[in-house]
């Protein structure tokens, strides 16, 4: 599979130092499991962090740390979290927010072959899917922040190009969009906001406030 | 650190993982514990939370050492991420998605190879001396991004920075760290 969009590398940097919240981990995790570039620039930019970490002045622990830690060696250790389901299109990291099958998510409808599903995540950011049947779009919109927008399945396009699987759209403020899915299989995206997005017009307006975009 | 005691620590971890050997254990926490503690304190910790999550690093080294592989990653780099990992999980209560680089069935074959022959004691090294060399306001941000735990948007307000232009000096900075690692160019 080639993919012909990725996310930028301040977000790649951003998910290894640890800076990156929640949703966004979330959104370059899954990204990363269709990418082997980007798994191999996220070692590269962890890498960084251990020379952060040897660099790091060191902070003497207490007299006991080390005689009180050797007496925790032998606890068991907590249970491990359960594999990810391989056979699943859902990439693994995202299986631990909304299970292995799309089809049985309880997607909230919002008119004119479009659904979504707010996923809970902590930190700031608002993550969701997105689900297009084709030929559908998603209303016009623009965005108070930034917004970055992995398909998960399908593909759509809209004036900046063509987005399929894998493929990470990054859109800044300034930029007003409006997404069309592509024939094909439905169009699942995962979407990640800092901001809500504002719509253009009076009703989807009314029908983003109902459904809490 | 020099390509010997990067060498030295991947070393122990191995032993730790292959025997259970303590006098390994004891090596590698006399070198990682402090620095995890200094690492967690620059981030905001206060001594005691920073030292109790200091041990938790050191613990979760001892039951997962039979994992590190030399070939991925150096100790340093492993123990970077196990204690970046504890501390988004206790400090800032939320989750990981992590991505486990070793799963195979993630990995199509075809883009497998020139990763796994690096010799990363010495990939590590080139690092360190591009790391050294990269202009002041690129290592500015990318220190920043590890030590401060800021969005860029943010640290690009507090330079008095367009976020475009912290963008590009990311940009700029992770292509030489790349060049230096010899993996593209
Ligand atoms: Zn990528």
């Amino acid at each position: 599979m080639s993919i012909a969009h990725h996310p930028g590398d301040e977000l790649l940097l951003s998910y290894a130092s640890g800076a990156a919240n929640e949703a966004v981990a979330l959104l370059v995790a899954s990204h990363a499991t269709f990418c082997a570039q980007c798994r191999a620039r996220v070692q590269r930019a962890e890498a960084t962090g251990g020379r952060v970490l040897t660099d790091m002045a060191p902070v003497p622990m207490s007299a006991q740390a080390y005689e009180s830690l050797l007496a925790r060696l032998d606890e068991p250790a907590r249970a491990v979290v359960q594999a990810a389901h391989l056979q699943s299109d859902v990439p693994a990291p995202l299986q631990a927010y909304i299970g292995t099958d799309y089809g049985a998510l309880p997607w909230r409808h919002v008119g004119g072959g479009i659904s979504h599903l707010p996923i809970r995540t902590r930190g700031g950011m608002r993550a969701r899917l997105i689900r297009a049947e084709p030929g559908s779009g998603v209303y016009t919109h623009t965005h108070k922040g930034e917004e970055w927008t992995l398909v998960l399945t399908g593909s759509y396009t809209d004036k900046t190009g063509h987005y399929a699987a894998g493929d990470v759209q990054s859109t800044t403020p300034e930029i007003s969009h409006q997404p069309t899915a592509d024939a094909g299989p439905v169009c699942i995206n995962l979407a990640v906001t800092d901001a809500p997005l504002v719509f253009r017009g009076l009703l989807p307006k009314l029908v983003a406030k109902f459904h809490g975009f | 650190m020099d390509v010997g005691e990067a060498a030295r620590l991947n070393a122990l971890v191995v032993a730790v993982g292959r025997a259970q050997d303590r006098a390994a254990f004891q090596a590698l926490f006399d070198h990682f514990a402090p620095r995890v503690k200094g690492y967690l304190m620059r981030l905001g910790a206060g001594n005691a939370v920073a030292e109790d999550l200091a041990q938790d690093a050191m613990l979760t080294l001892w039951r997962k050492a039979s994992l590190f592989d030399p070939a991925k990653a150096s100790a340093s780099t492993w123990m970077f991420t196990i204690a970046r990992n504890l501390r988004i999980d206790a400090i800032r209560r939320e989750r990981r998605p992590e991505l486990d680089p070793n799963e195979p069935a993630l990995l199509p074959e075809a883009e497998r190879g020139a990763d796994e022959s690096l010799d990363w004691a010495q990939a590590e090294d080139r690092l360190h001396a591009a790391l050294a060399e990269l202009p002041r306001e690129q290592a500015e941000i990318i220190h920043l991004s590890f030590l401060a735990e800021k969005p860029h948007s943010l640290i690009a307000t507090e330079l008095g920075l367009p976020l475009g232009t912290v963008k590009s000096r990311i940009r700029l900075a992770m292509a030489r760290l790349r060049q230096a690692l010899g993996d593209e160019s």
